[in-house]
């Protein structure tokens, strides 16, 4: 009976087996994090993509082939982000990746890819670093950290007429990047840079540290990072009677935030990579299908770059008639019209669309000012 | 400064000091490491969460629903370590030492992928508490602050009179000094195996609670670094030693606090994990590590 059983389930496994390697089947890999500490944001990233592939499979563009969404959870863990990348390129299917969500992971994942010839395009890696590697495989869809930071700096001088700050990182190659393009912003323009400090992510008491500023008396915070030790900074500033402004980045702008900060995160500030996706007319359809399809889920910050960028390797993929070593040097001339605009990419793959937009938390709500 | 400080670091040393107890009690009966009891940390989080929504007469924080909500985390947190132990420890009770071990790292990472599947991925916040601000020279500090600390003491004064005064804490130190001899004077070690879990889980259980309503937020995730934090600070104190696990949080707590505020904030781990190697070199029993026969 036991012999039978596993005989069946031997069977059964190669049947799985087998409808895997189906030739009709074009795979498009998402790699992100799917659980751990910003699971959030890379759960949005894979609704993004299944919505994008099965409008694509819709469409029938491959006649009798069809598009695939596999997805890779890398944990944010850039260790874990290189073993994704080798399990990634020993599966022939895979046409191209939409991916990673952290600088930390795409650098390093980059380099696997590239030895493979295959395409990798991020939503919403932002460390400059990653397209200065040389590489042919690399494109990005999001607007890069040194941007970001300068905007951020010029938006807190020129319209939060404020003259002094404290600048907190998190010591990843994103969130210090992010700071130090700021602060070198911000000094550039002679005002001061009261303190500059590292913290841990992955930590929850930050009193310490928010003590030690409160001596110097910062009219605002800038912090380096990601919305769980944002939200947890801003609480325990409020806590401590600090009363300087909060001013964080992309990875900081989830609804998450407002949820880990409670009340604190009032008045608070984050600066978010484009133009928001309400303000985008050709956005609409997009917004409708994931609101229909996920009812009740908040829409998270990548959700729309990661629509995007799947769409871009699609068409990429369609339009190079399924040739994977021709999809980079068909990106490398593309001008893609989607809901972000004209996509089209720099020489080191970057794109020529780059906004950036300010958002102030009110009422419990990211609330749009510029 | 250094007042705001040092309410910060006794704040956090007071929840590092309840969670150490668990380790070090556990350590002086078994002889092993539970890795698992971050996760009763983080589960006695939860217990408190869904005790204080759940049930809608809680949620008005009464006097009398935030100690039922207290009595609720300890019972059930108490008695999820004690059939852990049930489950995965006490068939392993002749097994070479690593086995228990490696079962504690199994549960524990079973443990955390549970609630992370079946409750939530992503944090969740604790509704929040309406506290009053005191200004002690120049220094903040909230009636949170105050009452986890006043709790935590006091909760480590009744351990501490349990365990010497009391018949079952005579009982508890025979059991740590030698399972077989106290076995022969007509004590069940097995069951006094069971209540050291319980009242370490217990106190692990709650130290979670006061975690999640200090920090206003709690995750599957939660307990991994107070646990490792914890675990350190009963090394510290003298692992196996339960006044040394209460000294080893506070201290640091303490260590902690001040090398971020003083020294540099990201490298507060450093120096704390220096001043723990320093520590064992010199003294490689810990600081009160000495004293043997009084274990548990």
């Amino acid at each position: 009976m036991y012999k039978l059983i596993s005989v069946l389930f031997l069977g059964l496994i190669l049947i799985a087996g087998c409808a895997k390697q189906d030739k009709n089947v074009i795979k498009v890999a998402l790699a992100g994090p799917l659980t751990g500490d910003i699971a959030a944001m890379g759960q949005g990233m894979k609704k993004a993509i299944e919505i994008a592939v099965e409008e694509a499979n819709q469409s029938g563009v491959l006649k009798d082939k069809k598009f695939q969404a596999v997805i890779f959870d890398d944990r944010a863990d850039p260790k874990e982000a290189v073993s994704v990348a080798n399990q990634i390129v020993s599966d022939p299917q895979i046409y191209g990746i939409v991916g990673h969500l952290n600088s930390g992971c795409s650098i390093p994942a980059s380099q696997i890819y590239a030895k493979y010839n295959l395409v990798i395009i991020t939503p919403a890696s932002t460390n400059p670093k990653l397209t200065q590697q040389g590489l042919k495989n690399v494109f990005r869809v999001c607007t890069t950290d040194d941007v970001q930071g300068s905007a951020a700096a010029n938006y807190v001088i020129d319209k939060l007429k404020i003259k002094n700050v404290s600048i907190i990182h998190d010591k990843t190659p994103y969130g210090q990047g992010i700071a130090e393009n700021f602060k070198a912003t911000f000094e550039n323009r002679k005002d001061k840079v009261l303190s500059y400090d590292g913290i841990n992510t992955g930590d929850k008491d930050f009193k310490a540290l928010l003590t030690k500023i409160k001596t110097f008396k910062p009219q605002l915070i800038y912090f380096g990072g990601v919305y769980s030790e944002y939200g947890l900074l801003s609480k325990q500033a409020k806590e401590l009677g600090l009363n300087a402004v909060f001013f964080s980045d992309d990875g900081s702008s989830s609804p998450e935030y407002i949820k880990i900060a409670g009340s604190a995160s009032e008045g608070n500030y984050v600066s978010m990579i484009g133009i928001p996706p309400a303000k985008l007319k050709k956005a609409k359809a997009f917004l409708d299908t994931f609101a229909s399809k996920y009812p009740g889920t908040d829409l998270q910050p990548y959700d729309t770059y990661t629509y995007e960028t799947s769409k871009i390797l699609i068409d990429a993929i369609v339009k190079t008639n399924m040739d994977k070593s021709k999809i980079a040097d068909y990106l490398a001339t593309v001008k893609f019209d989607g809901i972000l605009g004209i996509t089209s990419f720099d020489a080191n793959g970057d794109t020529l669309n780059k906004s950036i937009s300010i958002y102030k938390a009110k009422n419990g709500k990211f609330e749009y000012c510029e | 400064m250094f007042i705001q400080q040092l309410i910060n670091g006794l704040t956090l040393g007071s929840i590092y000091a309840l969670i150490a107890l668990g380790y070090t009690m556990v350590y002086g009966v078994l002889l092993m490491i539970n890795f698992a009891h971050s996760e009763i940390f983080m589960i006695g989080a939860y217990i408190g969460l869904w005790a204080l929504t759940a049930i809608p007469a809680f949620a008005s924080f009464t006097i009398t629903g935030f100690i039922i909500t207290f009595l609720v985390v300890l019972l059930f947190s108490g008695l999820l370590a004690v059939s852990v132990e049930k489950l995965a420890y006490k068939p392993l009770r002749q097994a070479p030492r690593l086995s228990p071990l490696i079962s504690a790292i199994g549960v524990s990472i079973v443990l955390q992928n549970l609630i992370m599947l079946f409750v939530s991925n992503q944090s969740m916040p604790l509704p929040e508490f309406k506290t009053t601000r005191y200004q002690i020279f120049s220094a903040e500090v909230d009636t949170l602050q105050i009452f986890i600390f006043c709790f935590s003491i006091a909760l480590m004064l009744l351990l501490n009179l349990f365990i010497s005064k009391t018949k079952f804490g005579k009982a508890m130190r025979a059991t740590a000094h030698s399972h077989s001899v106290s076995q022969l004077m007509g004590i069940n070690s097995s069951s006094m195996i069971a209540m050291v879990f319980f009242i370490g889980g217990a106190l692990g259980g709650i130290a979670g609670m006061l975690n999640g309503m200090y920090y206003g937020s709690i995750k599957y995730n939660m307990g991994f670094f107070p646990g490792i934090k914890a675990f350190t600070a009963a090394v510290l104190g003298g692992i196996g030693n339960v006044k040394g696990a209460m000294l080893g949080g506070f201290l640091l707590g303490l260590i902690e606090t001040f090398s971020a505020g003083y020294i540099s904030s990201q490298n507060k781990d450093v120096i704390t994990f220096c001043v723990l190697i320093l520590m064992l070199v010199f003294k490689p029993t810990g600081i009160l590590g000495e004293n043997v026969t009084e274990k548990v």
